[in-house]
């Protein structure tokens, strides 16, 4: 049996390994005017910025009072909390979720609330001191620096201050000279020498001045940044190609193996068979194969429940009489990958009508049929729970369960927690899933030996 | 654990799924064993000890109570179905692939035995959307104490049909008896009627299977005995006043 323990292999989704990039440079200098530039360009929601001004270390009582005075050094090195940010930084590049504080200017402290960064194949870090930190600079893919004039720095200063921070255009003078200016020199110009690029602020300041002008049509760009968007596009190419051989070489390697005891088959009853014959068949009505799929679907949810924890107990019963019985340990959530997920979700309502409902979308690419997650949505306190159902009628390659089961272990859900619940399913999928994920559990009706192509969602939902 | 007065051996064994090591499984009471081939026990799966652990239990308010049952009694209706006949179907799926399938055949209808029967109605209707449903009251005669027949509404074809009777709580199976003797005088065969219950005893499981040997029973659970008014042990009280009136 020993021999049977199956090897783990490895699965490294698309944002395991985050490119970050470092744009620095000078107040007013355009980093963020770059950063949203090159966003806007690639248009795809892996790519993200993150704003050193998010560390601004909150202030205590006299530095508050100082800065609402505007004097307060906001842009000295020391303002920002590089621990925090590395070790934000560090969380992202392991692929794992990482909370960014949120900073208000009004109050000069951290919010408490903090947004989630989760999943980035590019990563853009835009500050002052971006490319000041040693720390920071190991984590750093490729380093910019943007250079500009100081009277173009301290006029788009002014501009986003008293337009953005609430600030007066007296204090905004005030602060340049006693601090900005002399930081720049002391700090910010000397991480010009580590940078690979260097963009110089050119023809583009009628745009940044307009700044709701800003497009990709008016934005000219120079030399510089067509490079840095050409990075970009290499590394999310290099990425998408890795993550699909990986799925590819996968799905290769398990092609003999047997499946995993971890993957229950339905029980093949006459009714199992005959509501299959119904749900397959390509000439069922509408109506009829939503009827059956929900039949079957409650019927997998009802099986997938067999796979969560339970302990005993003793009741009593109305008439005084005791029973030894079974309850579950804990909460039981779900999780639907969209879109084909959301086909079990009137089985599932059947059987567990409340349960917490955390909710994916991952969409194969159409050029490259890689899977991509899109949007992810999940109960705030799902590592907690002792049983997560992750739901999807049809595995076909196995590439978005894969993705699935990764965001769920990425957000600390631990494996053997987790049942896989589908309808139809590839064994070269099972297998792989199983073989990465070796303390998941699959409850599934019917499995085709290969590849087959998706076709249960489209015909529950009629598109 | 059970301190029972019964004489009949509590059936205590680790529940859980295949691969999960045997150490690792809580233990809980489960079906006793009978004898007869006619009588199919669900599966104990933890899943299922842990609904009939709801249902037992004197705290669960009604709400749940009838969520639960419900949902034992849709696995019952789904493992009952699974007796009815079926003939091999070749279909084509949607891309394109041949499967050699199978549909169902023989029309069917529900019998419940009222009142407490008819809860059961919904769980046969979520799995058979447009099953006529016919309905027998039978009550305890107060002089006779027997039970006695007042009132059946049936399927006028119902001889040609498989009949699904419904009561939930199977005790001394007097009434079941009655009403399957109904279903007979109608015509129908013996080995036509699957009787769905949740809770079961194995006085009643015995005189039905020696009286009825061809009809199936399809149980959810049988539990160790009757007590001296002929409530089953550990049982759950009155299924009826649960689900509708407490």
């Amino acid at each position: 049996m020993a021999d049977v323990v199956t090897q783990r292999a490895h699965y490294s989704p698309p944002w395991a390994d985050v490119s970050i990039i470092g744009i620095a440079g000078s107040s007013g200098s355009g980093k963020s005017t770059l950063s949203h530039a090159i966003v806007s360009k690639l248009n795809l929601p892996w790519v993200v910025i993150l704003s050193m001004d998010s560390f601004y270390k909150s202030l205590d009582e006299e530095s508050s009072r100082k800065a609402f005075r505007n004097e307060y050094d906001f842009d000295s090195p020391d303002a920002i909390d590089f621990d925090v940010l590395v070790d934000r930084l560090r969380e992202l590049k392991a692929g794992k979720r990482a909370e960014i504080p949120i900073y208000s200017f009004a109050k000069h402290a951290r919010e408490k609330e903090t947004t989630s960064i989760y999943s980035p194949h590019v990563l853009i870090l835009e500050g002052i001191f971006a490319l000041y930190d040693p720390r920071v600079l190991e984590l750093l893919d490729m380093k910019i620096f943007c250079e500009a004039d100081a009277d173009t720095c301290l006029s788009r200063r002014i501009l986003r201050d008293v337009e953005e921070r609430g600030r007066d255009i007296k204090g905004c003078i005030k602060q340049w000279f006693a601090y900005v200016k002399p930081n720049f020199e002391a700090y910010v110009e000397p991480q010009r020498k580590v940078a690979d690029i260097i963009v110089p602020r050119g023809v583009e300041n009628r745009v940044a001045i307009g700044k709701t002008s800003l497009s990709s049509h008016t934005f000219q760009l120079t030399y510089g940044k067509v490079m840095v968007i050409q990075y970009i596009e290499r590394k999310l190419i290099e990425k998408s190609k890795s993550h699909r051989a990986a799925l590819k070489k996968l799905g290769q390697s398990s092609e003999n193996d047997a499946l995993s005891e971890n993957v229950i088959l339905l029980k093949q009853t006459s009714q199992v068979r005959g509501m299959n014959t119904i749900i397959q068949d390509i000439d069922t009505s509408a109506e009829d194969f939503i009827f059956y799929f929900d039949r079957i679907a409650a019927l997998l949810v009802e099986n997938a429940l067999n796979n969560i924890y339970f302990k005993s107990v003793t009741v009593e019963t109305p008439t005084g009489n005791k029973y030894h019985g079974l309850h579950a340990t804990g909460e039981t959530s779900a999780v639907v990958i969209l879109r084909a997920g959301s086909t079990f979700e009137t089985g599932l309502r059947r059987v567990l009508p409340d349960c917490k409902t955390g909710r994916l979308l991952i969409q194969s690419n159409i050029r490259t049929g890689e899977p991509e997650l899109h949007y992810l949505k999940l109960p705030q306190d799902i590592r907690t729970h002792d049983g997560v159902l992750l739901l999807d009628p049809q595995m076909s390659s196995g590439g978005a369960g894969l993705m699935a089961v990764q965001v769920l272990v990425d957000h600390g859900v631990p494996e053997d927690k987790i049942v896989f619940v589908t309808y139809f399913a590839g064994r070269i999928a099972l297998k792989g899933l199983t073989k990465v994920f070796p303390g998941v559990k699959v409850v599934v009706c019917t499995t085709v030996p290969d590849f087959e192509e998706r076709w249960v969602a489209s015909r529950y939902l009629g598109c | 654990m059970a301190s029972s007065a019964k004489p009949s051996p509590i059936p205590k064994q680790s529940v859980g799924p295949d691969y999960r090591p045997e150490k690792q499984k809580p233990t809980a009471t489960v079906s006793t064993e009978v004898p007869f081939e006619n009588v199919h026990t669900l599966s104990q799966t933890p899943q299922l000890i842990a609904l009939l652990t709801m249902i037992r239990d004197k705290n669960t308010d009604r709400a749940d109570f009838i969520f639960y049952s419900n949902r034992i009694i849709r696995l019952l209706v789904e493992e009952g179905l699974n007796h009815l006949p079926v003939v091999e179907h070749a279909i084509t799926t949607p891309v394109g692939r041949n499967y050699a399938g199978v549909m169902f055949q023989g029309k069917i209808c529900g019998v419940s035995i009222m009142r407490a029967g008819e809860a059961m109605e919904q769980g046969l209707r979520d799995c058979c959307r447009s099953v006529r449903i016919g309905k027998i009251l039978i009550q305890r005669d107060e002089e006779t104490c027997m039970p006695k027949l007042f009132y059946d509404k049936l399927p006028e074809d119902i001889a040609d049909r498989w009949c699904l009777l419904l009561d939930p709580m199977f005790a001394t199976g007097g009434s079941a008896i009655m009403a399957v003797d109904v279903l007979k005088s109608r015509g129908v065969p013996e080995n036509r009627i699957l009787f769905l219950n949740l809770i079961a005893s194995p006085q009643g499981i015995e005189n039905f299977a020696k009286k009825f040997p061809e009809l199936r029973v399809v149980t959810a659970f049988i539990d160790q005995g009757l007590d001296e008014k002929n409530y089953i042990v550990p049982g759950l009280g009155d299924f009826g006043d649960r689900f509708y009136t407490m």
